[in-house]
């Protein structure tokens, strides 16, 4: 188990990416972190939305990290304002349901 | 226990770790446990560009119930002792 | 000894019968193994070795309908010489191909 008191990524099962310190964990997983972060990353541009002290349930976790400083940010990342970003992430979504449209059409002649 | 069994002894050996959200990740198998959690050192992200997130990652741990598939180097795969081990394995379970 | 290897009471056991043979795992999310069965356990947790993974998906390439359907016929596969497969993806695990 990776445990330090250094910032730790951590990665969730609907793809979010939360960094923070962490303070505890257990058998499953379950993790406690302190200063969390929502780290935002859409293309080049990233963002970070505080969310403080978090306990996550273990079945979330698909991945925990070790940051290696040098490298922290992600070189060749922006940082943007959080209205940015989620405005990014926005437009991204479009783009996704835009695709799942022209895939469920597709599905339909398939039918036929 | 026995692919617990088996992946302490693959410690220290490069693994590609694939986990179900199509993330694969390279990396010297530093720790395994009951779960089948692993912990990997020195780690790269095969598709680096579409992982951004994961550029300043060195090493991490990796929930076992993510894991899709693990492939394993070559060398370290003794096909008889698995067969035997399976089958002990069928017989006790 | 040799009678009991043999018999299948539980849907395991076939699987037992088909260690060291080439076998057709069918998994989670439109993918599909073939390869040699090394080892098992009563997770179906599996070893494979000489794998080929098969995926099929539907690939959009935004600009137009023509190339969709063509990225959904082409199936993507790879091999991979020894692979580690998690029991809990696994749907379904065929003996032997005999071809």
């Amino acid at each position: 188990m990776v445990c330090s008191s250094t910032a730790a990524p951590l990665q969730l099962r609907d793809g979010r990416k939360i960094i923070g310190t962490l303070c505890s964990f257990d058998q499953f997983a379950n993790l406690v972190l302190s200063g969390a972060k929502e780290r935002i990353i859409v293309g080049q541009q990233y963002s970070e939305i505080p969310l403080g002290l978090h306990v996550v349930r273990g079945e979330n976790v698909v991945l925990l990290g070790q940051l290696d400083a040098a490298r922290e940010p992600p070189p060749g990342l922006e940082l943007v304002t959080e209205a940015a970003i989620k405005q990014a992430q926005r437009a991204e979504r479009e783009a996704e349901k835009m695709k799942g449209l022209i895939l469920a059409r597709f599905d339909f002649l398939s039918d036929i | 226990m026995l692919f617990y069994s088996y992946f302490k002894t693959l410690v220290g050996k490069e693994v590609t770790v694939e986990l179900k959200n199509d993330l694969a990740i390279t990396g010297t198998l530093h720790s395994v446990d009951q779960y089948l959690n692993i912990k990997l050192n020195n780690i790269r992200v095969v598709n680096e560009q579409k992982y951004p997130h994961m550029l300043s990652v060195r090493a991490c741990f990796v929930r076992g119930s993510v894991v899709r598939y693990v492939q394993l180097p070559p060398g370290s795969v003794d096909v008889e002792l698995l067969h035997d081990a399976t089958r002990r394995e069928a017989r006790g379970g | 000894m040799a009678e009991e290897e043999n018999t299948v009471r539980e849907p395991l056991d076939l699987i037992r019968l088909s260690l060291d043979e080439k076998v057709y795992v069918k998994l989670k999310g439109e993918r599909e193994l073939r390869g040699k069965l090394h080892a098992y356990d009563q997770h179906l947790n599996m070893i494979l070795g000489d794998v080929e993974e098969t995926v099929t998906s539907v690939e959009i390439d935004e600009e137009t309908f023509e190339e969709i359907i063509k990225a959904s016929e082409g199936d993507s596969s790879r091999m991979v010489p020894y692979l580690f497969v998690r029991g809990d993806g696994v749907i379904l695990v065929s003996p032997p191909l005999r071809s």
